[in-house]
């Protein structure tokens, strides 16, 4: 059959990328995922002061701000060994937590599942039901999930002014200790968001659904009228009666930096991860490794900017663009590996690294695919809402300690440092290194830059590329496989579908 | 019902995000009860295959009526002027801006980056970027400082990294029912604008007591040290708290001006530039000889509830 190319333009993702997949027939053959877009945000901060990174990082995504905010105060005092103390390291686990409870419910209600609501699944016996739950805007989910993630990000202006951009988190604490008055504001509505949560998105207790460890438990428990009809029921129920637990694979390696810094050890040096989710490099065998951020690195060979050889550690990185169209490079994207590894970053992996039994034993059932990580996504949010509420009992203990260790003078003056988080997204580094009171280099490897990126130097294709590649479609004029797929990665990009074959140009959307 | 097309060009999504927070109104209520139709939006829209590039050509063609276009990001014009670093299907976005704010009857720059340029045209610029009618302070951006929508309106500009949520669906909403939008001197609408973030700041008893902090965390004010702008920057974030719940200054994050054009500022963020004893940016309007000698005044009369630091703001 003639090899054609298909140039996918995807809304429903945040920031900009077009996706392109060679055709055989109908099956995919190769795919190049293109970022768009470059803002040369790194650039900007070169020259600045060390500090300045907490408010110009936020900037670099409107629905992850407060990860990177965190992880630029990380960095600055990692490099200056400053303390925190555990009552600042619970307030921002629990503005980390807000936000990634906003995002993981937009993401799958508002960009996901409107996918459901397509003409050619109008004849699925669950159709009206998926209509009346998920259709755009209108339905009773969407509609609830606007409200609920609305809520939850409360919590973070009562610490941080406003959600999204603010600079609330400085190296050495946050610029506002907790209350009492607060406390009770942030149960209220951490208690509200699993009201809701228990009531549409799992149709059970938030127990009893954590309680859930094996693959079999997961689908006995699915037969339950209550759990069938839930939001995470329905989406379950449809994502497989049309068989997207078969495709989307990928890597097949699962990169995870360690959710939640254990606020009781978080300290200096800041050597090993302690998160409350373990860091590590999970395997779909089933192997564990140990997290090393010293394997680290990115390559640019397919990449718009000034070329160098293999990969660079984020410490010896530099961002030149370099635009050369009508090349083999072809992307603003670079490409983070792990070690030579290509790796998957998200809620998924966080869950594998982090021991979750079902999202474990569903894995090992029938492998990384479309559906599993997007249920992942809302496994994860039950789980962080859990511990929002274990966070704010230790906070209950620590009123009135000290929220912020004012660094010594110049103490930020020289040297380099990183800091790490789990992002709604999955892993987010910053690297920094300041002379002279300076900013001299600034490096930020975001989740998406893990997924989206393009092939390395090695030839080796990025996860995103990877996951679509020999899936076959049912209609090229619309491919609505590859935007189940690619939206399960939770994109933080916006691309466009036009189809060329023959000299002939189409454009279609998914 | 006014149609709206949402455009993002170089941006971030946070005023995206600030958009569906804003409850009172809500986007969904402003579509269901038929005051908006949304033609796109990049994040909200489930437009049928094709949907956006043909919606793009009917409104090229005027086959398509657009009242109201919302860009948010800034506009990029590098790499060498082509604007490929941020593109749609090989079309650099710039000149998609430009060519459906041709046919909008109100174009609303959504976010200080549309506005006026905001973080990514800090210096150098990497991207060479600007806002829709404003290159920072400077009038002409994309579009030149004489160019007029449909209505006869300049861009109207809803200034704010990010815009305050209702900031947005109050003007929508406005725009939609065709009442008049009055603009200040940089084209903000002065409902939303005509206030400093340093009215209904709760350190306000510090300001006025000149009781100043030199280190972030504490309870007194941040103007004198730590680079709070909330006394020289026009914006509701104190008069309209954000979330429903607070505001940066309240929590203890200096203002730091970002509904202004010169956002941000070339200087350290989080320190107060001086002259000699004065700082270099006086709130809105006050002369320095008046600013020291009340400042002086004021000090000597803090009554120890505040220089102790009892209030709690």
């Amino acid at each position: 059959m003639s090899r054609t190319t298909l140039n996918i333009d995807l809304n429903r993702v945040e920031g900009d990328l077009e996706f392109q997949v060679d055709l055989d027939g109908n099956r995919v053959v190769d795919a190049r995922c293109v970022g768009t877009l470059f803002r040369g945000f790194e650039q900007l901060l070169i020259g600045r002061a060390p500090k300045d990174g907490l408010v110009i990082t936020p900037r670099v995504c409107g629905i992850c701000g407060t990860a990177h905010l965190y992880t630029a105060a990380l960095a600055l005092e990692r490099m200056a060994q400053l303390p925190v103390s555990p009552h600042a390291t619970l307030v921002r686990n629990l503005c980390l937590m807000a936000e990634n409870v906003q995002s993981d419910l937009r993401q799958s209600f508002l960009f996901f599942t409107p996918d459901f609501v397509h003409p050619r699944y109008a004849a699925q016996p669950l159709f009206a039901e998926i209509e009346a739950a998920f259709a755009p805007m209108k339905g009773r989910i969407v509609r609830s999930t606007l409200a609920a993630s609305r809520k939850v990000v409360e919590l973070v202006a009562i610490y941080g002014g406003q959600w999204p951009h603010s600079s609330y988190m400085l190296p050495g604490g946050i610029t506002r200790g907790a209350t009492a008055r607060d406390l009770m504001d942030c149960q209220d509505i951490v208690d509200r968001t699993i009201e809701w949560y228990e009531l549409d998105v799992i149709g059970d207790s938030l127990d009893n659904w954590l309680a859930l460890d094996s693959a079999d438990a997961f689908f006995s428990w699915l037969d339950a009228a209550a759990h069938a009809a839930s939001a995470l029921g329905l989406l379950t129920r449809f994502a497989r009666a049309i068989g997207l637990q078969h495709i989307g694979a990928g890597a097949h390696h699962f990169l995870s930096a360690g959710s939640w810094h254990d606020p009781l050890r978080w300290q200096p040096p800041y050597g090993e991860p302690v998160g409350l989710l373990p860091a590590g490099l999970y395997h779909a065998n089933g192997q564990l490794d140990a997290f090393n951020p010293d394997l680290i690195n990115e390559h640019v060979r397919h990449s718009w900017y000034r070329p160098y050889p293999g990969g660079r550690h984020p410490y010896i990185g530099e961002t030149v663009p370099d635009y050369q169209p009508d090349t083999d490079r072809y992307t603003w994207a670079k490409a983070p590996r792990y070690g030579d590894k290509v790796v998957e970053t998200g809620p998924l992996a966080e869950l594998l690294t982090g021991g979750d039994k079902l999202v474990t034993s569903l894995l090992a059932l029938e492998g990384p695919n479309a559906w599993l990580r997007q249920f992942a996504r809302l496994r994860r949010t039950g789980l962080t809402l859990h511990l929002m509420k274990q966070h704010l009992a230790e906070l209950a203990r620590q009123l009135g300690t000290p929220h912020y260790l004012p660094p010594p003078a110049g103490a930020l003056d020289q040297g380099e440092g990183y800091g790490l988080v789990q992002a709604a997204r999955g892993s987010l580094g910053h690297w920094i290194q300041v002379e002279d009171g300076r900013i001299s280099r600034y490096q930020i490897v975001t989740p998406t830059a893990w997924n989206a990126s393009p092939k390395d130097s090695a030839g080796q294709h990025g996860h995103w590329e990877e996951s679509v590649i020999g899936v076959e479609l049912a209609d090229p004029a619309d491919p609505i496989e590859i935007g189940h797929i690619v939206r399960s990665h939770d994109p933080c990009l916006v691309c466009t579908v036009h189809f060329v074959g023959r000299g002939e140009r189409h454009r279609y959307g998914v | 019902m006014a149609t709206l097309l949402w455009l993002q060009t170089g941006a971030c999504s946070g005023d995206t995000m600030s958009l569906l927070n804003a409850d009172s109104p809500s986007i969904e209520s402003l579509m269901r009860k038929g005051s908006i139709e949304l033609l796109w939006h990049p994040s909200l829209s489930d437009t049928p295959p094709g949907g956006l590039g043909k919606l793009i050509e009917a409104i090229e063609s005027g086959a398509q009526a657009l009242d109201i276009l919302c860009v948010e990001g800034s506009l990029i014009t590098g790499p060498f002027g082509t604007g490929m670093f941020d593109s749609y299907r090989g079309r650099p976005k710039i000149q998609i801006a430009e060519a459906l704010a041709r046919r909008a009857r109100y174009v609303v720059a959504v976010g200080t980056c549309s506005a006026f340029g905001g973080i990514p045209a800090a210096p150098p610029n990497p991207t060479d970027c600007t806002g829709l009618q404003f290159d920072h302070e400077q009038p002409g951006g994309l579009l030149p400082p004489e160019w007029r929508s449909g209505a006869g309106l300049p861009v109207i500009n809803l200034a704010g990294c990010p815009t305050h949520p209702t900031t947005i669906t109050r003007s929508l909403a406005m725009l939609a029912q065709d009442l008049p939008l009055e603009l200040d001197f940089l084209n903000r609408p002065r409902l939303f604008f005509g206030t400093t973030v340093h009215q209904g700041c709760t350190r306000n008893e510090y300001h006025e007591y000149d009781v100043e902090e030199t280190v972030p965390g504490g309870r007194g004010c941040m103007y004198f040290n730590l680079g709070c702008q909330g006394p020289s920057t026009l914006a509701n974030c104190n008069s309209e708290l954000w979330n429903g719940r607070s505001s940066k200054t309240r929590a203890g994050v200096p203002c730091f001006g970002c509904t202004s054009p010169g956002f941000p500022k070339d200087g350290d963020l989080f320190r107060t530039e001086k002259i000699g004893a004065v700082p270099v940016t006086l709130p809105l309007g006050v002369s320095r000889a008046h600013y020291m000698a009340y400042k002086n005044l004021a000090h000597a009369a803090a009554p120890l509830r505040v220089k102790n630091r009892e209030m709690e703001p």
